[in-house]
């Protein structure tokens, strides 16, 4: 059967070189590789370029065919992933409203506070047209280059958290090398606590925790993990996943699904901070209570934190619940907040004056 | 001479058929397409044009074209340079020694001396990329690789068969 039941022939070629001359050269194009690891970068990016529109022509039907074989197993599991879903739809609800209410509320005292605000992210839209799930390898393509803007080293994210980076980039194609690849570290925090760690990818479904700094500071499954930003690599604050424990190893849950992801975006982190927009009177809270814009203040040299104005009948806003659980407030730095006095609002409120005082 | 143009070419393309074959396996085995939705990694497919024609006629699997598969498939999986081109070669090595045990073989022995040399193939791979980052990979996707490529193998040999006996040996009468 090995050999179709054909004669084997003898003759291995007399001018063939040395087995042993061959690995030898191997050896030496993985020390080189290992030396020097873009050694076949440019290859493959013109080999992905050349092979894009054939990509792009089968995505469609095999995206198709992936998903009716990927929701075979689902089948027998809908009722229960059904009332599982609805009671994390509900919880999640809660934790909506608790984000909305955190997020007005960090807009109002960043506004108060002159805070510059985060550097505006430009992002280029791709299509994963691509999937490479070899045993040391776990990678994707998409089909943005750097005819597009795409770099070698930007954050690719879907909308449900971060995927990976773009390792290399074509013209009009780019690999992304996934947070679970056996090459992938990133710099990450852990929330609470901004404990420092590096997330190390191992072919493994869940990144592993490398390199603790502060050892002082235990982890603990149900921590977030967003992105840090040291060493500018990439974007502070990108959502990557939750912090689960597995068997004494803390690794990361990922929140996005790259076997599923269509449509990614890639973050380009090399634009610079933008300067903090000018406040118009129409920002600021006492304008947009319907009270008259207050006088530019005298200049000031040191002041208190701003405190904020409520508007008559405006009850103060109440502690955001934790997980659901009423009267948990989550804590956070916050000014005073003084009853609203209609009478002194023009002058004394420095609320008012905050956007003035640029 | 119209007799000695025709044998030449037959020779050529019977050269060109199983180098050309694993070519063929090097670009679709890493082609970045899943057709079982990533569950399960590309099978090795470039491994059994090497190991059938390196037992059938080495003369036409040489070492060299071995090393040459070996680059092209680091160079489309997109792995580090030089990984495969070794473990190949390390497989290689083996079928040469043991050709006559191998070439013997028929049946469900024919498919076992197969995935014996497909583990050393994934074992060598493994076990240099475990050097190579200085980090023990998980094992449960190189040992999928090994079970899909060996099941693909099934189906595979009756294709290599077919090809080999319609157009390689018939071209090659002198063996």
């Amino acid at each position: 059967m090995a050999n179709g039941g054909w004669r084997i022939a003898r003759n291995r070629g007399g001018a063939q070189l040395p087995l042993a001359l061959l690995l030898a050269f191997a050896i030496a194009l993985i020390l080189i590789g290992k030396a020097q690891s873009n050694l076949f970068d440019q290859a493959r990016a013109d080999m992905t370029d050349f092979a894009s529109p054939v990509l792009n022509a089968m995505r469609a039907p095999l995206s198709g065919v992936n998903q009716w074989i990927g929701n075979i197993g689902h089948v027998f599991a809908v009722y229960d992933e059904n009332i599982r879903l609805r009671e994390e739809v509900a919880r999640l609800r809660q934790w909506q409203n608790t984000a909305i209410v955190l997020d007005d509320r960090v807009k109002r005292y960043q506004m108060l506070l002159h805070a510059v605000p985060d550097p505006a992210l430009s992002s280029v839209m791709a299509r994963v047209i691509g999937r490479s799930n070899h045993p040391f390898l776990q990678t994707m393509v998409l089909n943005a280059g750097t005819d597009q803007g795409v770099k070698p080293g930007q954050a690719v994210i879907d909308a449900r958290g971060m995927i990976g980076r773009i390792y290399l980039a074509g013209h009009q194609t780019s690999w992304v090398i996934l947070l679970t690849d056996l090459n992938s570290r990133i710099p990450v925090t852990l929330e609470p606590g901004n404990v420092q760690v590096i997330m190390a990818g191992d072919n493994s479904g869940a990144p592993a925790l490398d390199m603790v700094s502060q050892a002082d500071r235990p982890l603990r499954a149900g921590m977030q993990v967003v992105s840090s930003g040291d060493g500018g690599l990439l974007p502070p604050g990108l959502a990557i996943g939750t912090v689960v424990d597995d068997n004494g190893v803390f690794r990361v849950a990922l929140l996005a699904d790259s076997s599923s992801s269509e449509d990614v975006r890639v973050v380009d982190f090399g634009k610079k901070a933008e300067a903090p927009p000018g406040l118009s009177q129409t920002d600021l809270p006492a304008v947009a209570a319907g009270l008259p814009p207050a006088a530019p203040p005298p200049p000031m040299t040191e002041r208190a934190p701003a405190p904020v104005a409520i508007p008559p009948g405006a009850a103060p806003l109440p502690p955001p619940k934790v997980d659901g659980k009423p009267g948990t407030a989550v804590p956070t730095a916050t000014a005073p907040v003084i009853p609203h006095n209609p009478a002194q609002s023009p002058t004394s409120d420095d609320a008012a004056n905050a956007g003035t005082n640029e | 001479m119209e007799r000695t143009g025709s044998i030449m070419g037959g020779r050529i393309l019977s050269a060109i058929i199983p180098v050309g074959l694993g070519l063929i396996a090097v670009i679709l085995g890493n082609f970045p397409i899943s057709f079982l939705g990533g569950l399960v990694p590309p099978p090795l497919l470039v491994l059994m044009p090497i190991y059938y024609w390196a037992i059938v006629r080495p003369d036409l699997m040489s070492p060299f074209w071995i090393f040459v598969l070996g680059v092209l498939q680091d160079l489309f999986s997109g792995g580090p340079p030089g990984v495969w081109a070794a473990s190949f070669l390390v497989t290689y090595s083996l079928i040469d020694n043991q050709r006559d045990m191998l070439a013997g073989l028929s049946g469900v022995g024919a498919i076992i001396g197969f995935a014996i040399c497909a583990l050393v193939a994934c074992g060598a791979a493994y076990f240099i990329v475990t050097v190579y980052y200085w980090h023990f990979p998980p094992l449960a996707p190189v040992t999928a690789e090994l079970a899909m490529t060996v099941f693909v193998y099934v189906f595979g040999v009756f294709v290599l068969g077919g090809i080999h006996h319609r157009f390689v040996g018939p071209l090659r009468s002198d063996f």
